[in-house]
């Protein structure tokens, strides 16, 4: 056998070619991110971070404070609930219109599409910082950023889902002369139905946390209050904000978790489609909807009115021309750049984390540092990270890292256990260590779906990378907070123009991307 | 003496009797073949024997050496030293060839060797050595699950070839090789064992291969040792009883002996 010493990995250029492109690739992106872990262990840094964490205990509770987190827990609920109710008169239209469903000549609708792209492309908490600048503090311009920002995301689903179920029985209804609107209710919408609702619920689930997130920049609710606590530096107060804001999305998960079970339960045999208990759900919800609308006493009118509309065209006119001075583009593409850069490195560090916790023991205490990891949104992870390691994009990075390493963890986890065991006892009979068994036999079985996980994130994270500069981590968020405080709204154009278009580049990116991986 | 056990009980949690007062001693470098219909307690017997399964009663000495299920010290010691081969090989799907083999060693190479070998094969020509012994050794850098369930089990049999170690416990080996190959992939782990005076132990549903290739057979059913005898003393009467009771399931549809000549793929 005389080849035997002739052989060579025919892997090992490409893996190296790889290893080489990441170093090289890494580089940049650590400089633009401003990595420097070193930041986390500065004596300032810690005494300023210190302090702050140490007066989380005891959490603040007198009276005053607590009716006034009440009040904006109530708001919070309400803000969701306003804004996912806009969304839906949003969506269903637009969701009518640009759906390819029961057309005889399905055209590209590329207005109705176009404007949708924008609607979604653009950040909620772009929007409401844009809403608040229009029409002042306060939980109104939380409400119409959902609206829009959720209208848009729920209209595209929506059409994708109506897509998705099975056109036969649509298509004989418009056979037998029944028209597109008919056709759908009767054809489309007891198929799809049950989905349409799940991710209606899912969607209310998220509004809950973005209203929090909106309050940083002035749209009301809980994070008003944090954003409030968290200037002044009182642990106290931020603490109780946060143990109120966790209890609210553990109770949301929970309610849509048992609303998308009730879907499931078999329906009773009774001439109405609507049972008793859907009948108290429905007026459950109008009575939610409505006090809702009262509770924020938004008067919608006021912005329907001439001298409204009058100030409105005023504000956007203000926008445009975008400037396009190179100086201000090169500015962007700067920024574009810092804010790839953080979402690499914080996905990056992400999975790292996120692998290390998910085969770390004992269980039920990874699973609660998981589980505070992502309840906690990255912007207000940002806000304590910028305590931390200072302004910058290094803070925004963490942050990311923060709630995606709970996201991950979680989901490395669940594949772990989905994984076979027999490769991985079959080397601990050899005698390999659990580790080396691990990365032997488990790693290569779910490497797959480990990266496909990392990459969803990531898509993820770049659209938030370009909002966390709001508290001032870094990239595209912070240079567009910083030209709408200086009122420069040409150039703050030209940034929101620069984040959609980002937006939209991830999308396609990530539709080849999954096509590829298909 | 390799291998003793005494007085050997085995209760699956389920409650189910696989193994009953074994007692069973095999000296270093011995060879020998387990035969027994399906159900018999093969597999357990060999997990018991590997170090694998608990018994739930009686002693066992592995290597001159009792096994203690609680001392991982002496366990991490004991276990490269002995090499399973599975009747379907429990291979990562996506991994290489070349890796799976190598990590017949893991229990003996330090650990970063062991690391930096996932990113370049640390022992080429050691894993084509014994690929060449099993015929793949075309096979060295594809992918496990571009293999047939037979080249599978020829790469766990290779990776127990590399792993060198003093006890090879093989649960039928060769189920998913057609009678010729069969014959030769059993010489080849033979010739390794008595080449190294190691000590084989395979179970076999072919008969005739393990009359043919083995000095001692040793027949199971109903988790009880039924004889424990040189080859040729083996008689086709014994052979018949042992198979027996599966005979008569084979009225009801079930398997027949006639079958366990046969080759039979993994699931």
């Amino acid at each position: 056998m005389a080849m035997i010493d002739s052989r060579r990995d025919p892997l090992a250029v490409s893996r190296l070619s790889l290893s080489l492109l990441i170093v090289l690739l890494a580089w940049p992106v650590l400089k633009a991110a401003e990595f420097n872990p070193g930041a986390l262990f500065d004596a300032a840094n810690l005494k300023v971070i210190g302090r702050f964490l140490a007066a989380f205990l005891p959490p603040q509770t007198g009276a005053d404070f607590l009716s006034e987190l009440l009040q904006a827990t109530l708001q919070t609920l309400a803000i969701a609930t306003a804004g996912m109710s806009l969304a839906l008169l949003v969506a269903v239209p637009l969701a009518y219109r640009v759906s390819r469903v029961c057309r005889a000549h399905p055209g590209l609708q590329l207005i109705t599409r176009g404007l949708l792209t924008v609607l979604r492309g653009i950040p909620e908490l772009v929007w409401a910082l844009l809403f608040v600048r229009l029409m002042g503090l306060g939980p109104a311009a939380g409400v119409l950023a959902l609206g829009l920002t959720y209208g848009g995301m729920l209209a595209k689903v929506y059409a994708e889902i109506l897509e998705s179920v099975d056109q036969t029985p649509a298509r004989a209804s418009q056979a037998a002369g029944a028209s597109r609107p008919v056709a759908m209710l009767y054809g489309l919408l007891p198929l799809a139905a049950k989905e349409l609702v799940s991710y209606t619920v899912y969607r209310w689930e998220c509004a809950l946390r973005a209203s929090v997130v909106m309050g940083f920049v002035g749209a009301g609710g809980l994070g008003q209050l944090m954003d409030q606590a968290m200037k002044m530096l009182n642990g106290g107060e931020a603490c109780s904000v946060l143990i109120v804001f966790l209890c609210l999305v553990v109770l949301a998960d929970s309610l849509s978790g048992w609303l998308r079970q009730a879907l499931d339960a078999p329906s009773q045999r009774q001439p109405s489609a609507f049972g008793l208990r859907s009948t108290w759900f429905g007026l459950l919800l109008t009575l939610s909807i409505f006090s809702s609308f009262a509770l924020l006493s938004i008067d919608f009118s006021d912005l329907l009115s001439l001298q409204a509309g009058q100030s409105m065209a005023w504000f956007v006119s203000g926008f445009f021309p975008a400037d396009m001075s190179a100086d201000v583009l090169l500015k962007t593409v700067y920024g574009v750049w810092q804010t790839l850069a953080v979402s690499v490195l914080g996905t990056a560090l992400a999975a790292v984390a996120g692998l290390l916790l998910a085969v770390s023991r004992p269980r039920t205490l990874v699973n609660a540092v998981l589980n505070v990891c992502r309840s906690v949104p990255e912007l207000v992870w940002a806000t304590l990270t910028v305590l931390a390691v200072g302004l910058g994009p290094f803070a925004g990075a963490l942050a990311l890292a923060l709630h995606t390493t709970g996201v991950l963890g979680r989901l490395f986890a669940q594949a772990i256990d989905n994984a076979t065991r027999a490769p991985t006892l079959a080397l601990r009979h050899v005698g390999a260590s659990r580790s080396l068994a691990f990365v032997y036999a488990t790693l290569p079985q779910i490497a797959p779906q480990l990266l496909a996980y990392t990459l969803y994130r990531w898509e993820m994270n770049i659209r938030m990378a370009a909002i966390l500069g709001f508290v001032g981590a870094g990239g595209l968020g912070q240079l567009l907070y910083v030209a709408l405080s200086l009122m420069d709204y040409p150039q703050a154009c030209t940034l929101i123009i620069a984040m959609l278009l980002l937006s939209m580049l991830v999308d396609q990116a990530s539709a080849w991307l999954r096509r590829l991986m298909a | 003496m390799s291998i003793r056990l005494d007085q050997l009980d085995f209760v699956h949690p389920n409650g189910l009797v696989a193994l009953k007062r074994i007692q069973l001693q095999v000296r270093a470098g011995e060879q020998v073949a387990l035969i027994g219909p399906s159900g018999a307690g093969k597999t357990t017997l060999l997990s018991v024997i590997g170090a694998r399964l608990v018994p739930t009663r009686g002693q066992v000495t592995v290597l001159d050496q009792a096994v203690d299920m609680q001392d991982e010290h002496s366990l991490r010691l004991l276990r490269p030293r002995i090499g399973s081969i599975y009747q379907s090989p429990p291979l990562p799907a996506r991994q290489r060839v070349v890796t799976a083999v190598l990590a017949g060693r893991l229990g003996v190479w330090p650990v970063w060797k062991s690391l930096a070998s996932l990113l370049y094969p640390m022992d080429i020509n050691g894993a084509s050595k014994v690929l060449s012994q099993v015929q793949l050794s075309d096979k060295l850098f594809d992918r496990c699950d571009q293999l047939s369930g037979g080249q599978l089990q020829r790469v766990g049999m290779a990776r127990v070839l590399y792993q060198q170690a003093d006890l090879a416990l093989a649960d039928e080996p060769v189920s998913a090789l057609d009678p010729g190959l069969a014959l030769a992939m059993l010489q080849v782990l033979q010739q390794d064992a008595s080449a190294r005076d190691a000590t084989l132990i395979t179970s076999l549903h072919a008969v005739d291969l393990a009359l043919g290739c083995f000095p001692r057979i040793v027949g199971l059913r109903d988790g009880e040792i039924a004889f424990d005898l040189p080859a040729q003393e083996v008689t086709q009467a014994m052979l018949d009883d042992l198979f027996a009771n599966e005979a008569t399931q084979a009225k009801d549809g079930d398997m027949s002996a006639a079958q366990h000549t046969l080759i039979q793929p993994p699931a």
